[in-house]
């Protein structure tokens, strides 16, 4: 049985979250950033990633997001969309007064400019990329030789268009990987979709000798657990052999997912990982837990971003960050948590140090008071015709940075530790803790069904 | 069957109710970090407050949201519909001091099971929904 060592790579969702990563960045692997991040702000963010690496030395990941400008699964409806809408938002005309349209993000229109055809294409007809537009094997050479030279070359370019940073350009890193642009398989043209990135991924790899390519492969949940599928895509991977594969089946939560899903994970994993690194491009502790079985690591965002649907639900108030608990390896409100402190025989702070975290933060917050670790949960209206309260910014910040201390903690124990003492523990927490959090941690029994089923 | 079709139209009934136990000063929607209590109430005559989720059907739900509230309300009630709440396995409420309202559709209520007070109610908690009662409640 293989048994890497998980690597963590964080995920910059958005400059706001930066200061998380420039604080914490020294005790990950990596550093992911999306293409249209890099696009819509170019300057700050190759001046971000270069002040990054410079601090922690340690390599950063662009994801082309290609798949962006494929079709995707309508949230609401389930249905197959291919009029890219959800690229685009409502914006403001100029010259009429009160008068929006609905245009495509900024951001995208000029990440498929870069890219050129068929990225472009799809923008300028308002209709999605579909396998037809790659008829010949020509055409996929030269997007893939763009998508990989945009992760390569983005940053330097970004730094010599400046007089002011020219001369740093040769500063800056190149990523750890490029990745070969790869699409959503969505579930009504599986087939199609799959051999569409299968010849992306093939040509990247033949193609590209320099930087180590990696593949994505991005699919429906349903991708995960079709056996049949599953192994043309395995096959596929195999036989065109990239550096490395990052998985990412859409709406896959592995604090929620059926047993049959998480040993299909599993899966995956032990076919692939004696041939190359496998990660999961969103996940968390049991993605690291599958260490155990070669997966190489995993990616997530600062608070937390576990999870990551293809097409991002919009509309939906910002969540409240809650707090981690690193024994249940999930996030739980702080009066659920607070609830179990009289089972848990907590009475104190340093009963909680003991039995629930001792990290920077918390001993920093509850000091002299376990009353403070309300603190975690702030709330107030944040303007005066508010009519909801939520979380304060400076909570959601002790959140973040706690979470973030602890999921290096989880990494550094998996490492250390066997199998059967991760299954252990996760039946262990299961068994301390109360009655009242027992419907929210279901994972955990699961989990150690996983991991220790033959 | 019952007329009640969203919580909401157990609220006048409930809080009525809640008033002719002493609970006079009252508030609905009580934001207690990322929840909201249905109706909150303190009695001045018995310096006790109490918190009410209310429910159409799924008890389970909300006995776990019942003992969150536990953390800032000396009793705790789930009121429900009379005909569900006949169907509430009632020893695990007993069993965690919550305790049971029945609404009828008449909008008559009536104490299935009594909520017993408890250790878990942190003061701080307690006494800033008294204050913000004292402020913003009528009664």
């Amino acid at each position: 049985m293989a048994d890497a060592k998980p690597s963590v790579i964080l995920r910059l969702g958005s400059h706001s979250e930066k200061e998380y990563v420039a604080k914490t960045l020294r005790q990950f692997d990596g550093v992911m950033v999306g293409a249209n991040l890099l696009q819509i702000s170019p300057a700050a963010t190759a001046s971000l990633l270069l002040k990054l690496h410079r601090e922690s030395e340690r390599p950063y990941f662009v994801d082309p997001m290609t798949y962006a400008f494929g079709s995707y699964c309508d949230v609401e409806t389930g249905k197959v969309r291919n009029d890219l809408d959800w690229i685009k938002s409502n914006q403001k005309v100029p010259s009429r007064k009160g008068v929006t349209e609905r245009r495509f993000k900024g951001s995208y229109r000029k990440l498929a400019d870069s890219f050129g055809p068929p990225f472009s294409d799809a923008i300028d007809r308002g209709i999605a990329i579909s396998p037809a537009d790659f008829p010949r094997n020509d055409v996929i050479d030269v997007a893939v030789q763009s998508v990989i030279a945009f992760q390569a070359e983005r940053l330097r370019a970004v730094f010599r268009e400046d007089p002011q940073t020219a001369s740093f350009a040769d500063d800056l890193p190149v990523p750890g990987v490029v990745f070969a642009p790869y699409f959503y398989v969505e579930p009504t043209r599986a087939q199609q979709w799959m051999q569409l990135n299968h010849r992306l991924a093939s040509s990247a790899t033949s193609q590209h000798k320099g930087i180590p390519v990696h593949v994505i492969v991005c699919g429906h949940l349903d991708l995960l657990t079709d056996e049949a599928l599953s192994a043309i895509v395995i096959e596929n991977l195999l036989e065109c052999k990239p550096a490395g594969v990052w998985l990412w089946f859409s709406r896959f939560d592995e604090r929620i997912a059926t047993k049959d899903e998480l040993l299909s994970l599993r899966s995956w994993v032990e076919q692939l990982s004696p041939s190359m690194p496998v990660f999961n491009m969103h996940g968390g502790f049991f993605s690291l837990a599958l260490s155990k079985f070669g997966m190489a690591g995993t990616a997530h965002g600062v608070g937390y971003g576990e999870q990551k649907d293809v097409v991002p639900v919009i509309g939906q108030s910002t969540p409240t960050v809650q707090y981690y608990v690193r024994a249940l390896h999930s996030k739980y409100s702080v009066p659920l948590i607070q609830r179990c402190f009289s089972r848990l025989r907590i009475k104190s702070p340093d009963d909680f140090f003991a039995k629930v975290c001792d990290c920077a933060i918390c001993t920093h917050i509850m000091k002299s008071d376990l009353d403070e670790f309300s603190q975690f949960g702030e709330i107030h209206y944040s303007t005066p015709t508010s009519k909801r309260a939520a979380q304060t910014p400076a909570a959601a910040r002790r959140c973040r940075y706690h979470f973030l201390l602890n999921r290096t903690e989880e990494r550094n124990e998996i490492a250390r530790a066997s199998l059967a003492e991760i299954v252990t523990a996760c039946n262990a927490a299961w068994e301390t803790w109360p009655t009242v959090i027992r419907p929210f941690i279901e994972h955990l029994k699961l989990w150690s069904e996983v991991l220790s089923a033959t | 069957m019952t007329k009640f079709s969203k919580e909401r139209q157990l609220r006048v009934p409930v809080a009525r109710f809640a008033k002719r136990q002493g609970f006079c000063l009252q508030t609905v929607e009580l934001p207690f970090y990322e929840y909201r209590i249905d109706l909150y109430g303190f009695s001045r005559k018995n310096d006790a407050t109490v918190a009410i989720e209310l429910k159409l059907s799924n008890w389970r739900k909300a006995l776990v949201q019942a003992m969150l509230y536990q953390l800032c309300a000396d009793l705790v009630y789930i009121a429900m519909p009379e005909s569900s709440a006949r169907r509430v396995d009632t020893s695990e409420l007993e069993f965690c001091g919550v305790g049971l309202i029945g609404v009828r559709d008449s909008g008559r209520c009536t104490c299935m099971l009594a909520a017993r007070t408890h250790e878990e109610v942190r003061q701080n908690y307690r006494q800033s929904q008294i204050n913000y009662l004292k402020e913003n409640a009528n009664g």
